[in-house]
């Protein structure tokens, strides 16, 4: 569980830098934090259940 | 032929010293360029998101890059990219180098549990302070809002 919540607070704190960045709307940035957190926490968590059958 | 001549165009524009400084400004306090531009809500989220990246590396237990005069042939190389994703840290690197925090390399040190978690995060607060500082180079040189 702690390394889930590492994982987010790392996904968190960069998807607002991501997200400020990137757009010009408030709208824009929100919806694209969003988006990158979702995406940086699915792809973690796939690339771990990928990893835990690798043997080696 | 046209696009050649805008593309001329654009390259010619030279950004504002002023951009050049907000950028560096950026760079030294992470959140800083933004704030001296009045964009309150950027520099906290940004500068924010920087400082706890970093203080959460150092409390977890990571290292921070530094070529060592012990380190020989390729092993002092490959402390450079690391060294320069950690410089992006700006003040934070600085002052944890005379401080001497976050540079020790002892074994129990690196046994930690939290320690490559710590490494990581220290590692990513200084790239993402480089695109703050490339977002506040932007915003003052005019290309952004």
């Amino acid at each position: 569980m702690r390394h889930f919540l590492v994982m987010a607070a790392f996904a968190l704190l960069a998807s607002v830098v991501f997200g400020t960045v990137a757009k010009d709307t408030n709208r824009e940035r929100l919806l694209y934090g969003a988006k990158v957190f979702a995406e940086f926490l699915i792809i973690g968590l796939a690339l771990g259940w990928i990893l835990y059958f690798i043997p080696f | 032929m046209k696009l050649s001549e805008n593309s001329n165009a654009v390259s010619d524009e030279k950004p504002p010293g002023r951009a050049w400084l907000m950028g560096l400004v950026a760079w030294f306090v992470p959140g800083a360029g933004h704030l001296l531009q009045g964009k309150w809500g950027r520099a906290v989220l940004l500068g924010g998101a920087v400082w706890i990246c970093f203080v959460v590396g150092l409390a977890m237990g990571g290292h921070l890059f530094s070529p060592q005069p012990s380190d020989q042939g390729s092993s002092a190389w490959l402390q450079v990219p690391p060294m320069i994703a950690n410089l992006g840290s700006g003040v934070l690197y600085l002052a944890s180098w005379l401080m001497g925090v976050g540079f020790s390399d002892d074994p129990a040190h690196a046994a930690r549990a939290t320690y490559e978690y710590g490494n990581t995060f220290l590692l990513i607060a200084g790239l993402l302070n480089y695109l703050c500082m490339l977002d506040a180079f932007d915003i003052s040189a005019g290309r952004k809002s």
